[in-house]
């Protein structure tokens, strides 16, 4: 009887969890058809706001696989003075508010930032341009991707990074043929995930990056300007949002699955287990 | 005892739902003291409005998302816009009283104090290069901005300019005093309060725009008469004196003799 009572107990928490968390994604396919979502998809400023978010994110993505990986392998392989500091400047974006990442990158990068005038030499004005977009997504999305990647290369087990240098591998070669083969599915997860914060980012680039059509204006801006103009077009926008969102979490998924049949230890992420 | 568990579960679902649909909010009204106003109001009154009245909690932004978020159902009880067609809009659908004008206002351009792109003249704008920014189109300074590109036959050659869209004034206003932009068009009383900051750069009489801020008490607010009494201070002398300060028209254009 009081076994009957406490799982009830959880089973009705879990209820009102999970109600709290799918209603307003129902709310937002309930409140128009679906013939009316199709429709607005072909109403230019959504076409062009998928765009402009799918090519910024796109680059984002690059840039913080090129530049995260190596940064991440070295933060997991290699213990260093000021080895803590490093882990914190990574991490810092993902609990800094979105909208003071967009006035540091404002203080940094715009006109009469810190490296204003120097970009101004070169003949570049980041601000109003979609390279800001850019930018702002790599900012603000990057930890997710490089904190999983330290937490892959942590996981791997290191006799066989051992075994691969005594058969005489450089550690270049055994990099690209062991340690990122036996990691893959944990870096897939992180720019899984990446990606879907890249996709939502809004402060960070309105701030910095401005908001225009075809331009700057992705889907999040696109979705705060439509909100009064029209509310259908808002609700297409965060239909396809919420299916790209759900898709990127599958992968992520996936990914994680993958990392663990390689290799006998499986990362946890951020508690979340495959 | 599956019975029992599916039959909790489904208490708890609609125990759930019933938390969900509650309204938010303190619904006390019937105590004698003056209620604590919530009002909605245009981005360009947030330095005359707390000046006027400093008792009521306020809420600034662009009128069209303001007015958005009371048809939404928001606890506004009174909106003040920077046009009278949201009020207007509103009042047809039922969802505030008839509109009245308040103030009225006028465009200029504001460019960077250091003036960058050597702005003297509107049409200086047409320069190839320049950084334009504007407000969205709905926003009621972002209208006002097409009406004057209109009158002035300068739409094409101006947007072409325009690196962004911002969502009410004060955003436009940020981005030319921070210097990232070379200009942008706001109210004359926005120019006002970051002076040190920015130039301004008239736009001629003939071709400005009939500005009229509109104020309505929003018809789901549980404070009407406190409402009311707001507007009532905001149309009184001292109301106005306190908008003329901040460099805002008088409601009724003067006749010219």
């Amino acid at each position: 009887m009081k076994h009957a009572i406490g799982v009830g107990l959880f089973v009705g928490v879990a209820a009102v969890t999970l109600a709290f968390l799918a209603l307003p994604i129902v709310g937002i396919y309930v409140h128009t058809s679906p013939e009316k979502l199709l429709d607005q998809l072909s109403n230019p400023v959504v076409k062009d706001a998928f765009v402009v978010t799918l090519k910024t994110s796109l680059l984002a993505q690059a840039a913080i696989l090129l530049f995260g990986t190596p940064t991440a392998y070295l933060l997991a392989t290699r213990r260093f003075p000021g080895h803590s500091v490093a882990v914190t400047l990574v991490e810092l974006p993902l609990v800094l508010p979105p909208a003071v990442a967009g006035v540091g990158l404002l203080a940094a990068l715009g006109r009469f930032g810190l490296l204003g005038s120097s970009l101004s030499a070169l003949g570049i004005t980041l601000p109003f341009t979609q390279t800001a977009v850019t930018v702002a997504v790599a900012y603000v999305a990057s930890p997710l991707y490089i904190r999983q990647a330290i937490a892959s290369f942590e996981a791997t087990d290191p006799h066989l990074t051992a075994a691969s240098r005594t058969l005489g591998a450089g550690p270049v070669r055994t990099f690209f043929r062991v340690v990122l083969p036996l990691a893959r599915g944990g870096l897939i997860a992180g720019l899984a995930l990446s990606f879907a914060r890249g996709l939502g980012e809004f402060g960070a680039t309105i701030m910095f990056a401005g908001s225009l059509q075809k331009v700057t204006q992705t889907l999040p801006l696109a979705i705060y300007a439509e909100f009064d103009q029209n509310f259908d077009a808002t609700l297409a926008m965060s239909g396809v949002l919420i299916l790209i969102s759900a898709l990127l979490l599958l992968t992520l998924r996936i990914g994680l699955s993958w990392q663990r049949s390689p290799s006998s230890t499986s990362p946890s992420f951020f508690g979340l287990s495959g | 005892m599956s019975v029992r568990r599916s039959r909790l579960a489904f208490l708890a679902v609609v125990a759930s739902l019933c938390l969900l649909a509650l309204p938010a909010g303190p619904a006390s009204s019937a105590t004698g003291a003056r209620a604590q106003l919530t009002v909605y109001a245009a981005a360009s009154l947030t330095n005359v409005f707390p000046a006027i009245d400093k008792t009521e909690k306020y809420s600034f932004g662009g009128s069209n998302a303001l007015a958005a978020q009371i048809e939404q159902g928001a606890p506004a009880d009174v909106f003040a816009s920077a046009n009278m067609t949201l009020p207007k809009q509103l009042f047809q659908e039922g969802k505030c009283s008839k509109p009245v004008v308040f103030t009225r206002n006028r465009l200029v351009i504001v460019v960077p104090s250091s003036n960058p792109a050597h702005i003297r003249s509107i049409y200086n704008l047409t320069k190839p290069g320049v950084k334009i920014v504007i407000a969205a189109k709905g926003v009621p300074v972002g209208t006002y901005t097409r009406q004057v590109l209109g009158n002035m036959n300068l739409t094409n050659a101006v947007m072409k300019n325009v690196v962004s869209q911002e969502t009410d004034v004060r955003e436009v206003l940020a981005k030319v005093s921070l210097g990232e932009a070379d200009a942008g068009f706001v109210y004359s009383t926005d120019a006002k309060t970051v002076s040190n900051k920015v130039t301004v750069v008239k736009i001629p009489a003939w071709a400005q725009p009939k500005v009229q801020y509109g104020i309505c008490v929003v018809s789901s607010s549980s404070h009407k008469a406190d409402a009311r009494a707001f507007i009532k201070r905001v149309l009184s002398k001292a109301g106005q004196r306190k908008l003329h300060r901040f460099g805002f028209l008088p409601r009724v254009k003067p006749n010219r003799r």
